[in-house]
């Protein structure tokens, strides 16, 4: 595989040659916060942040995603689709976290009876430029989730940051494109890339959040009923902190916005969250998961028993946000700790 | 004495009244807070059995206002045969007022409960700190003598703890809770009078009202209406949010512009005359997003136009509650 070469002040000639082909996503400040926008100065990126607040999943699944315009012309509806789906877009520094969550995302978004167009053409016309994590945080815990601070498997081109440049890599054939056309990125020598396996090594290494999560779901399985549920839910506020800020959430609510009196709205996608009093109320007033203990236990079984289940993978990438960002620190690593030490149920001894 | 000094005193005052009360089985269990496992955070807990009471600690990160453990959203705490818990509750002032005006709003019975008062020092601004440290993983945040002592990877930065608390913490008068006979132990302020000049303030109220229209704008703007400020405050109990009404949708629930404004201008509307000044909302913001300005300015509302101070006196009914055929009214129809 060919290695390149991008230097640090390179970063706005990539910007100029791809923004005219691409919406260029990348991680700016935003306030206070590290979050993607379209950017129109190349200057704003931070590619050296930890984890961006909110992850670039708002990209392909926008908090206010509008689905379509209507107009009600005497007895004909006249629906507009979005516009701008077919636009190709780029987002520059992703994490591998986040782009293995995009992995997830797509999963959700395309199996079964019902496909979701609008996301899948979105990341169909995305093109991802990723970089590996040199420090990874001390919440992180990507090798837990059959991941790595340094995979670039979900990349189109990936990214190491060598201090004063980056070594290019193309991953995907788009991406290889890419570089081609990119052709006065210089060669990289040797010992960039003996230098970027060190600081893989390096990383790897310095991620000290181990969890295992071999076989959780068939812990998590049989103990819907389990005493823990309540000891893990007891200081729960009920925000929705962990799962809109989570990579992987995918919880969505379907609301149609009407103008007075002009016959014409919209119907817009906004995320939704399990963690919310109104998710699962039924029309009857009946909620099913009414509580905390309900909608904690919903959280944990989604990611860590019903979407293996279903897709044969975690649905956790381990970003770590959720453990850093929680109001009341009611920190998932615990929680998984805790679940591990379930014991197995006696007539399940018995039989095994 | 030093901030350093203090804590532990503090600490030590909690677990002494802590251990007591569980002994004498004047209650069935305590909800205070512990270690957080990530820098710059703590957690609530609940115990019941003494020997456990070394896990109640104290130190400048504890933010949550625990009178949200006890306000009907989230179920009271039962035992196994469904029986109300005595609870005793660790009380920094703004806990304690929230307790009482939640009592005055009949929410909470005062009686089945035990204050324990303590003498908070503060709450260090966690998002100062954070804005000052940068992209940069922090390790660890301790409190040495009267500053914060902030680590990571290749740096430590001392900050002045008076400085970087809260900024609503600066102005509190009420740092222990109010005294109330038998239902408080501990520290507690008897009969507080409260002087506020609200200078702290004073700049943001000398804007034009195009101004604080452009200052609310942009604190807004990042808001993901994860609803954190709201679940973390002691008085948004209400079983169902005005913004999650859907028969009939009252308001928009996108993350639009006008949509963020009504829901926080809306709750702001609630909070008058019943915001106890913790902070816990801005706190509890992942987003960074400091409610500070606008709660001080209800706070100041309430206290200049019905000379009410939220959550002080039991028997006190609050502005919103009560009718004066006195009641200023001007501000409705002429004021900005």
């Amino acid at each position: 595989m060919e290695y390149k070469i991008l230097k640090k002040d390179q970063i706005i000639k990539l910007y100029n040659d791809l923004t005219k082909d691409y919406n260029f996503f990348a991680p700016i400040k935003e306030k206070r916060n590290i979050v993607f926008r379209k950017i129109t100065n190349p200057e704003e990126i931070v590619l050296d942040y930890l984890n961006s607040k909110v992850p670039p999943k708002e990209i392909l699944f926008p908090e206010k995603d509008i689905l379509f315009e209507y107009k009600i012309n005497d007895n004909e509806i006249e629906l507009e689709e979005p516009k701008n789906l077919n636009e190709q877009n780029i987002i520059f520094g992703i994490r591998p976290c986040d782009a293995h969550s995009f992995v997830l995302l797509v999963n959700f978004f395309s199996q079964g009876d019902f496909k979701d167009e609008i996301i899948i053409n979105r990341r169909k016309n995305t093109i991802l430029i990723g970089i590996g994590c040199n420090t990874p945080k001390s919440t992180c815990f990507c090798t837990s989730v059959e991941g790595n601070p340094f995979q670039k498997d979900y990349m189109d081109v990936f990214l190491v940051d060598l201090q004063n440049e980056y070594l290019v890599e193309g991953i995907s054939d788009k991406g290889k494109d890419l570089i081609k056309k990119l052709s006065w990125l210089a060669d990289a020598k040797e010992m960039d890339i003996e230098k970027a396996q060190e600081l893989k090594k390096q990383a790897e290494e310095s991620i000290t959040t181990k969890l295992d999560l071999k076989d959780i779901d068939k812990i998590l399985d049989p103990n819907f009923d389990h005493p823990i549920w309540k000891e893990v839910s007891e200081t729960c506020i009920g925000c929705g902190t962990c799962s809109f800020l989570c990579p992987t959430c995918t919880c969505f609510d379907v609301i149609d916005e009407n103008v007075p009196n002009k016959n014409r709205g919209r119907r817009i996608r906004i995320w939704d969250t399990c963690q919310s009093c109104l998710y699962t109320l039924h029309t009857s007033g009946h909620n099913p998961r009414n509580s905390c203990i309900q909608r904690v236990r919903n959280r944990i079984l989604h990611k860590f028993c019903y979407y293996p289940e279903n897709y044969g993978m975690l649905g956790c990438v381990g970003c770590g946000r959720c453990v850093q960002l929680c109001p009341v620190n009611n920190d998932l690593r615990t929680i998984i700790e805790k679940i591990k030490k379930i014991e197995p149920k006696r007539e399940e001894k018995v039989s095994a | 004495m030093v901030i350093e000094n203090e804590n532990k005193e503090i600490e030590q005052l909690i677990r002494d009244l802590a251990g007591k009360l569980l002994e004498e089985k004047q209650v069935d269990v305590i909800i205070g807070y512990t270690e957080g496992t990530v820098p710059l955070s703590s957690s609530p807990i609940v115990i019941d059995k003494a020997e456990d009471v070394d896990k109640l600690i104290w130190n400048n990160l504890c933010y949550i206002n625990l009178a949200k453990y006890l306000v009907p959203r989230i179920p009271t705490l039962m035992n196994e045969e469904g029986q109300k818990l005595k609870v005793g509750i660790v009380s920094k002032g703004c806990v304690g007022r929230a307790l009482i005006h939640l009592s005055v709003e009949h929410q909470l019975d005062l009686e089945s409960i035990k204050i324990i008062g303590i003498p908070c020092n503060g709450i260090i601004n966690r998002k100062k700190i954070e804005d000052e440290i940068g992209e940069r993983e922090i390790f660890d945040i301790s409190v040495s003598g009267d500053n914060i002592i902030v680590k990571g990877r290749d740096f430590e930065k001392v900050f002045p703890f008076n400085e970087y608390m809260n900024e609503l913490c600066k102005v509190c008068q009420v740092k222990s809770p109010p005294f109330l006979e038998d239902i408080c132990v501990g520290e507690c302020l008897e009969n507080p009078v409260i002087e506020d000049d609200f200078s702290d303030i004073a700049e943001f109220d000398s804007k034009t009202t195009e101004e604080k229209w452009e200052y609310i704008k942009s604190l807004l703007e990042t808001c993901t209406r994860c609803y954190a400020c709201r679940e973390a405050c002691p008085m948004c109990y209400c079983n169902l949010c005005f913004v999650d009404q859907n028969q009939p949708v009252w308001f928009g629930k996108t993350t639009g512009y006008s949509d963020i404004f009504v829901f926080h201008l809306v709750r702001a509307m609630h909070m008058a005359g019943r915001c106890v000044g913790c902070g816990a909302c801005s706190s509890a913001c992942p987003m960074g997003i400091d409610l500070n300005l606008i709660n001080r300015s209800l706070e100041k509302i309430a206290k200049e136009r019905f000379n009410f101070t939220t959550g002080i006196d039991p028997r006190s009914l609050p502005p919103m509650m009560a009718y004066d055929i006195e009641d200023k009214e001007e501000f409705m129809m002429e004021e900005d």
